[in-house]
């Protein structure tokens, strides 16, 4: 067995590798990654993934319900580190699988890959108490220099299963409830009423555009996916700018862009989301960034995306989580989706989903792990309340 | 193991002494009352690192935070910084209205559960020199918590000694100048009980509890509640911050998890909304006006652009929609009857539900 398929056995046991292995980890994932575009080309068939937080037992949850690396092609949105206890595992678990299948796994900066963050929100600490200097740290550092800030997935199709269970959009429930949304049939099979759903206004079922992924959101001085190419990404995250706002900004009920209360990014309106993707000719923005309690939020008549990829964010919030799977063009189909029989429709919790243009995209939600899970070490975790602790 | 006395008679401060104060019995959790009462007694702690915490990291000026933290902890996350800041901010607004009308009215301050509270001390700082002469200042917390504090308040000469008229270190009990601490378990308190040495039962009495009669059963808090309104004859307000709401997802990882840690939040069934927190007040008889609002709408509402600029650039705070979350599951909830509570009317923005 190779160094590299030992180390990825231990990280997947959640234990920590010396920190030689560490050194020579990134040193080989640096050499990877400063090959790589600031925006990574994807093909299709992709499975997109937000934060993750250091929520180690929650990432094991979503490769058991996305499927394993290498059998499915994964993308990862950043914010791999801070919060959760187990960021280092889970971000060295998810860099060994990037160093090991390069084509199969994309990785791209999140805004909490910098070294200002971390300071804060306990990836130093976490190396620290695992390993008793910054080393560790300042090696994962460097990594996050190196991560794309960005990644356009192309060639996914305009639907997700086949034959009956063909449809534009699908929900897979933790419970294996599934709920399938066409358009051309007036809308979505049986979900709640009133959803507007039959409003589906395009006959033009347009072959889908490329997505494009990011962490945060568009910048007021990007207006093309070339312009991100252009930026030297080499670098701590700034405190501004373009490379700052694509990792810091979200998309907000508003016309054209506001102030961010996060004190960095923007906010950014659906005229903007609309028009970048016309400009670009996009399908949709897939992005993170953004604790959502039903995992995945479509907004801006789904020409963005939040997917929140961390469970029971903190131990505390009670959120469940979500990836977006994107079928390929003509291609077979992604992965079965028979959890539970085929053609079970229903409505999903909310309403107001609306299938309008875009990719074909499966939704499957999850719970946090079993705190016992699969006899792995689980720390029982301490999430703060105010004055309550 | 337990050393525990009988309470001795209320009102005679030599022998206030409720349970032992120098706890050899640190055993292993047991479901013994006492280890379940430690738990709640150790709360005072986080409570009193956020404080330090929210000092340090500058969101809050306060010259005592540091000297009543027995043991220093961790810096907080920016978002537990923040509720900090806003909680005390708020009761700060609602105890400064009530001080600051009629100077020259006697006014009384009753601190339930106080722990390393500050606010007293801040109060000593701050307040006109006529106000404060005016003011009697009551703190109630189990002895296990307050014998540090006095010991404290000693160590740092917080208090002038010529203002010191009788303490006990040991005991965690002190009467000075306008200010007591008195080691005593709130449970006793229920309408007709003995009154507190120097509790003035007809001076106007705000009464204050930040995180603290949640952790009582609904009887035993209701009980004290309706001592507040029943056995004191002037007027009454009373400020409430504490969770609510845990019956959505949230709020039920809320109870798991601190029930994982022993702590239990006995009333936040009974009172889980802002309406059920103001029905609280006006069944339990401060019939003049009962308010709530929630810490989010709170820092969005009664906090001034100046000052949310301010904070906003202390720290990034990479946790906003987690903020709105946890900020939405706290209330400071206030009421009152007699007119010295007037004040409170059009004081501070309302939250319509
Ligand atoms: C979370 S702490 C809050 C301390 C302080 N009010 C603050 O906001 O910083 C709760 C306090 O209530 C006190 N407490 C709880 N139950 C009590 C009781 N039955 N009698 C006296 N004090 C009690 C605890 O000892 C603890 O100091």
């Amino acid at each position: 067995m190779s160094d590299l398929d030992r180390y990825i056995e231990l990280l997947r046991s959640c234990k920590p590798i010396p920190e030689a292995s560490v050194r020579e980890l990134c040193h080989k994932a640096r050499e990877l990654l400063i090959e790589e575009s600031n925006v990574q080309i994807v093909d299709a068939p992709v499975t997109i993934c937000g934060d993750i937080h250091g929520q180690f037992h929650d990432l094991m949850e979503l490769f058991r319900v996305g499927g394993d690396v290498p059998d499915t092609n994964y993308l990862f949105m950043g914010d791999f580190v801070d919060r959760g206890f187990y960021s280092l595992e889970s971000f060295l678990l998810l860099l060994s699988l990037k160093v090991r299948y390069p084509d199969r796994i994309t990785l791209i900066r999140g805004n909490h890959e910098s070294r200002q963050i971390t300071t804060v929100y306990g990836f130093y600490d976490e190396c620290m108490r695992k390993y008793g200097s910054a080393s560790v740290w300042r090696h994962c550092c460097e990594v996050f220099d190196y991560l794309a800030l960005g990644a356009l997935v192309i060639g996914a199709g305009p639907s997700v299963g086949s034959g009956e269970e063909e449809c534009e959009l699908e929900v897979v429930q933790t419970n294996g409830d599934i709920t399938r949304y066409r358009r051309g049939h007036g809308g979505h099979l049986g979900g709640p009423p009133g959803t507007g759903a039959s409003g589906f206004s395009g006959g033009s079922s347009q072959s889908a555009g490329a997505v494009l992924c990011v962490h945060g959101g568009l910048s007021p001085v990007i207006a093309t996916v070339d312009s991100i190419r252009l930026l030297d990404r080499k670098q701590e995250v700034p405190h501004e700018g373009a490379m700052c706002d694509l990792l810091w900004s979200d998309p907000d009920d508003i016309d054209g862009w506001g102030l961010s209360p996060r004190g960095a990014g923007f906010l950014f309106g659906s005229d903007i989301v609309k028009h970048f993707n016309y400009a670009n000719n996009l399908s949709l923005i897939a992005r993170a960034h953004q604790l959502v309690m039903e995992g995945f939020k479509e907004m801006f008549d789904s020409s963005i995306v939040t997917v929140w990829s961390a469970p029971n964010y903190c131990y505390r919030c009670g959120n469940v989580a979500a990836i977006l799977e994107l079928n390929e063009e003509n291609g077979a189909i992604l992965r079965s989706s028979g959890e539970r029989g085929g053609g079970v429709t229903g409505g999903i919790g909310g309403g107001g989903m609306t299938v309008r243009a875009g990719p074909g995209r499966r939704y499957r939600v999850y719970e946090a792990a079993p705190q016992d899970s699969r006899g792995m070490p689980a720390k029982k975790p301490v999430a703060d309340y105010f004055l309550l602790q | 193991m337990n050393n525990l006395r009988l309470p001795p008679p209320r009102g005679s401060p030599s022998g206030l002494r409720l349970r032992s104060t120098h706890s050899s019995d640190h055993s292993p959790a047991s479901n013994s009352k006492e280890s379940k009462d430690r738990i709640v007694q150790q709360t005072d702690q986080d409570a009193s690192q956020s404080r330090v915490s929210a000092v340090e990291t500058g969101y809050l000026h306060d010259d005592f935070a540091k000297a009543f933290c027995a043991q220093e902890g961790a810096r907080k996350f920016p978002l537990i910084n923040r509720g900090t800041f806003v909680r005390t901010t708020a009761l700060d607004r609602l105890v400064n209205t009530f001080l600051s009308a009629s100077p020259n009215q006697r006014k009384q301050i009753i601190c339930f559960g106080a722990g390393s509270d500050t606010r007293y001390f801040r109060l000593r700082q701050s307040l006109p020199p006529d106000a404060l002469k005016n003011l009697v200042y009551h703190e109630i917390d189990f002895a296990a918590v307050t014998t540090s504090k006095v010991a404290a308040i000693l160590r740092n000469q917080f208090l002038p000694s010529a203002d010191i008229k009788a303490v006990d270190e040991a005991a965690g009990y002190l009467v000075a100048d306008g200010y007591y601490i008195h080691p005593l378990d709130l449970r006793s308190l229920q309408p007709g009980c003995q009154m507190i040495t120097g509790v003035e039962p007809d001076t106007p009495t705000l009464f204050i509890s930040e995180c603290c009669l949640i952790y009582l059963s609904p009887e035993e808090a209701d009980a004290i509640v309706r001592w507040s309104t029943g056995d004191f004859t002037g007027s009454v307000g009373m400020v409430i911050y504490e969770p609510i709401g845990g019956e959505d997802a949230f709020g039920k990882v809320m109870i798991q998890n601190l029930a994982s840690r022993g702590i239990v939040l006995k009333t936040l069934k009974k009172y889980s909304t802002l309406e059920r927190q103001r029905l609280r007040f006006k069944a339990l008889g401060f019939v003049d006006g009962q308010q709530a609002a929630d810490v989010y709408f709170i820092s969005e509402e009664w906090i001034g652009e100046s000052e949310k600029e301010r904070i906003a650039r202390l720290e990034m705070l990479d946790e906003v929609e987690e903020w709105r979350l946890l900020a939405r599951h706290y209330c400071v909830a206030w009421a009152w009857r007699g007119e010295e509570f007037a004040v409170w009317k059009g004081a501070v923005p309302l939250q319509t539900e």
